[in-house]
């Protein structure tokens, strides 16, 4: 079967037999999403993603968006895409039908867009945006302000933005200048300067709403003085209506390493003091309202990466079995022997089996998150809402962090499957690397995710929600004790669980006495609790496959389930020892990273 | 106008790679991927355009197994309002003889004023539209590349002929017309009219429901059964023929004197 962009009998497995998705169709709020919806949902993703968004994956990045007389455009291809991704309504997936959105479950969403993802996710940003600014107006507007925008941003016929970053406020979002003034009429005079902005500007539609991060004249300094503010790039009148442009310019596109196909402008917003702006949610309570769609975002970027390795996988996966390059080792010293394709040398098999891992791994863990959003959607019991979202917000920065980490090193390994071809413009590994690695530093560099795990997360609720995980983790652990091929596995994962939970105690207490060498670890926490995370999934996984075999698996399924406990065996074995070894480095707790003077770094 | 639209779930060339079965009787069917035929997707198509102009409904037919379902409901959701799935053990095997007298009892429960067929199907036998009209009484016309509607006169349809040729003709409805590729750009199946389609109740019918002998269908009733399946041998490559154009008319004359071609 000839599988391109993501493995559709893996995100079937994840969907339907390790999460259950379908049950959530029992609750009133996802009724419409019974089986027979998902699995059409996720065949059109499929079939939308191979036969319009693909297509644009090269032009994308050859082409890239052009910034030319004070006019932003995408390739000419985007403008297909987009009216098929907007016409079959694939924007905003998760959002209220009320104004627009689909409502559908955020785990069926999550995983019909790693399809989309993978064919261009440069593109797909695009709608990303939009569907997060929608989300802020949505959860933050008021009446009016959804009744004026909503629809058309759901609907695609806009898009939108997050103006946040400026040249002296990156990272510490606290430093921003742009400044918001009142006026009669009870908008706002917006000036300032945001750069880095992602599908700033662009050609694909005839308004871009911005919702942008400003300080109210009078407000207090740091992040408690900023106001969120919805800024239109052409003025929208209280009718809906078009009207006069809104003072915002782009001035310039950044030349960036990859994802060439989607903008990120510099926008000077009010340099004719004509730049308007509507309040969105209370004034300074900006940061607090952004944090909503930046959760979101993170977990998208996550997907971004994960949707990479996937397709950088099946795409070094069809090669290795196809190039056929070199002797079987068995027969090395047999001259007349005949060459066989790659995916017969060990050395082969082991990159694809640590991409096999990581991909299968990373998207249960994207979809097992997802799957928890969704339980708060639903659940009744205000505990158990509390529960879920403790889990939730513990698995955002692993999930952002640890997956476009691990997915820049499936991108990586994808080129060496190639080799040379890898590393040239004529197979599309070379780019996926390239656009991936955005990944790891945008919507919070992976170290500020990290420093959010360890003080924030960690102790959140006095330490609640990594309790709640080890619950679920070992309720995974005792199930595949029972189970013959899983048992040896599930002792392994207690271990290194019994070994993070005293990481994670150790680190905190080192947080308390001292905290710039805990900061030193933030990284390596979040890294081997991500570790800990894929392990759960690969064990949980291989207890649904060794369930499935004992059954009776149909025969085409037994290889796939096979494969499962191939890739948990291959985690216990290969990787979970050298998670272990990296817990010992963090409990040595050597501050030399904080010790060693700056002078020693290298000479001025 | 109340349209008919018969879909067929094949395997789908872009995402298999075809294999001849052990038995050389049909194609390796284990873990093939199937969506619609794409000759059907371009009829429901042009169903559901026709369905927004002149108003009516449009509904989906298949004869398959409860497999089929998935393919109903994703052609229902480019617009259609009904579907429904003729399934019977009975059926399995049938010829295209067999399959447009399953369609045949099924357009005869409704009252429909145009049934609208792939020009064609995975197995390229063209038939099934052609007996479905003769089983109906109805007129026909295949290979359609394009249906205007009036008001109330009869359809003006378009036709593919030989060299790339299109001859227009006036047929009176009810009738059956099998629609070829290109006649329009189907839509993408959308979220939308997936939240549509995913609770409908599906109707499925079997023999007894509607009204036919088993016998008659099905592989008792096949009188066309294929024997072998197989790939074409390779033959030698093309032979370019260089040179003037006296020394290849002498080229070509040796070869076919050597071949006996001619004598």
């Amino acid at each position: 079967m000839a599988q391109i962009l993501a493995d559709r009998r893996d995100v079937d497995f994840v969907l339907h037999e390790q999460l259950n998705v379908e049950t959530l169709a029992e609750h009133e709020r996802f009724a419409e999403f019974n089986r027979k919806a998902i699995d059409l949902i996720i065949s059109e993703a499929r079939t939308l993603a191979v036969k319009e968004i693909l297509p644009t994956q090269v032009d994308g990045d050859r082409i890239g968006a052009r910034f030319d007389n004070g006019a932003v455009t995408v390739p000419e291809s985007f403008h297909k895409a987009w009216s098929a991704l907007t016409e079959g309504e694939w924007v905003a997936l998760t959002e209220d039908p009320e104004w627009g959105g689909q409502g559908m479950p955020r785990s069926v969403a999550s995983a019909a867009s790693e399809f989309l993802l993978a064919a261009n996710f440069a593109f797909v940003m695009y709608a990303g945006l939009t569907h997060g600014a929608g989300t802020l107006i949505e959860t933050f507007g008021t009446e009016e302000q959804k009744k004026r925008f909503l629809k058309k941003l759901y609907s695609g016929e806009w898009t939108g933005t997050m103006l946040l970053t400026e040249p002296e406020a990156g990272s510490d979002l606290g430093a921003l200048q742009a400044t918001a003034t009142p006026n009669e009429d009870g908008t706002y005079s917006i000036v300032g300067t945001k750069i880095f902005s992602s599908g700033g500007d662009h050609d694909l539609t005839d308004n871009i709403i911005h919702p942008v991060l400003a300080r109210i004249d009078g407000a207090p300094a740091g992040t408690r003085g900023i106001s969120l503010f919805i800024v239109p790039k052409i003025w929208v009148n209280e009718d809906g209506s078009l009207g006069e442009p809104n003072d915002v310019v782009c001035t310039g596109l950044e030349e960036k390493m990859g994802i060439h196909g989607n903008s990120t402008a510099t926008i000077a917003l009010g340099t004719r003091g004509e730049c308007r702006g509507l309040l969105l949610g209370e004034a300074n309570k900006g940061m607090r309202s952004m944090f909503l769609m930046m959760n979101d975002a993170r977990l998208m970027v996550g997907d971004q990466a994960l949707a990479c390795a996937s397709a950088s996988y099946l795409y070094a996966l069809d090669y290795a079995r196809k190039r056929i390059q070199g002797r079987d080792l068995l027969q090395i010293m047999d001259k007349e022997a005949p060459s066989v394709p790659i995916i017969r040398h060990p050395d082969v098999r082991r990159m694809l089996m640590i991409m096999k891992v990581y991909v299968e791994s990373l998207r249960s863990l994207s979809l097992y998150t997802s799957y928890c959003s969704d339980g708060i959607a639903t659940a009744d019991d205000p505990d158990e809402k509390a529960r879920l979202q403790g889990i939730v917000d513990f698995l955002i920065p692993i999930a952002k962090a640890y997956t476009t980490e691990r997915g820049l090193e499936v991108c990586d390994l994808g080129i060496q499957v190639f080799g040379g071809y890898g590393y040239i413009k004529e197979y599309p590994v070379e780019q996926l690397l390239r656009d991936c690695r955005i990944t790891p530093i945008y919507e919070g560099t992976n170290g500020i995710q990290a420093m959010d795990l360890l003080f924030r997360k960690l102790g959140q609720n006095g330490g609640r929600p990594i309790l709640d995980l080890a619950e679920e983790i070992r309720a995974t652990i005792d199930s595949a004790a029972a189970v013959d091929r899983t048992a040896e596995m599930a002792d392994a994962m207690e271990r290194a669980l019994i070994r993070l939970e005293e990481v994670g105690r150790n680190l905190g207490l080192t947080a308390m006495l001292k905290i710039q060498v805990a900061a030193g670890y933030a990284h390596p926490f979040l890294d081997v609790c991500g570790d800990v995370m894929v392990g759960w999934m690969l064990l949980w996984r291989a207890r649904v496959a060794a369930e499935a075999l004992e059954a009776g698996a149909k025969p085409k399924d037994r290889a796939f389930y096979e494969g499962q406990l191939g890739s948990a065996e291959f985690f216990t074995t290969n990787m979970l020892p050298l998670a272990l070894a990296k817990m010992d480095v963090i409990l040595s707790g050597s501050s030399v990273v904080v010790d060693i003077p700056e002078e020693a770094f290298a000479g001025r | 106008m109340e349209i008919l639209v018969c879909v067929k779930r094949v395997p789908d060339p872009a995402e298999n790679e075809i294999s001849i079965g052990p038995d050389g009787g049909d194609i390796e069917r284990d873990d093939l991927v199937y969506s619609v035929n794409e000759w059907d997707n371009y009829a429901v198509e042009e169903a559901v355009r026709i369905a927004e102009r002149t108003g009516g409904n449009v509904t989906i037919v298949s004869v398959d197994d409860d497999e089929g379902e998935e393919v109903v409901r994703r052609q229902m959701a480019m617009g259609a309002s009904q579907g429904l799935l003729l399934t019977d053990e009975a059926f399995e095997g049938s010829d295209g003889l067999g399959t447009a007298t399953i369609l045949a009892a099924a357009a005869k429960n409704g009252t429909y004023d145009l049934i609208l067929t792939g020009a064609q199907a995975d197995d390229g036998a063209a038939q099934v539209g052609g007996m479905l009209a003769a089983l109906l009484d109805w007129p026909y016309a295949s290979v359609v590349n394009l249906v205007e509607t009036n008001s109330d006169g009869p359809l003006r349809i378009g036709r593919e002929i030989d060299g790339g040729s299109q001859e227009i003709n006036e047929i009176e409805t009810p009738c059956v017309l099998s629609i070829q590729t290109g006649i329009n750009e189907p839509r993408y199946v959308g979220v939308r009219g997936i939240r549509k389609v995913a609770s409908i109740e599906l109707p499925v019918m079997d023999a007894e429901a509607l009204g036919i002998s088993a016998e008659t269908v099905g592989t008792a009733g096949a009188k066309v059964r294929r024997v072998d399946y197989f790939v074409p041998e390779q033959r030698a490559a093309a032979e370019m023929i260089e040179g003037s154009t006296e020394e290849i008319a002498d080229r070509i004359v040796d070869l076919l004197r050597a071949q006996g071609g001619i004598r």
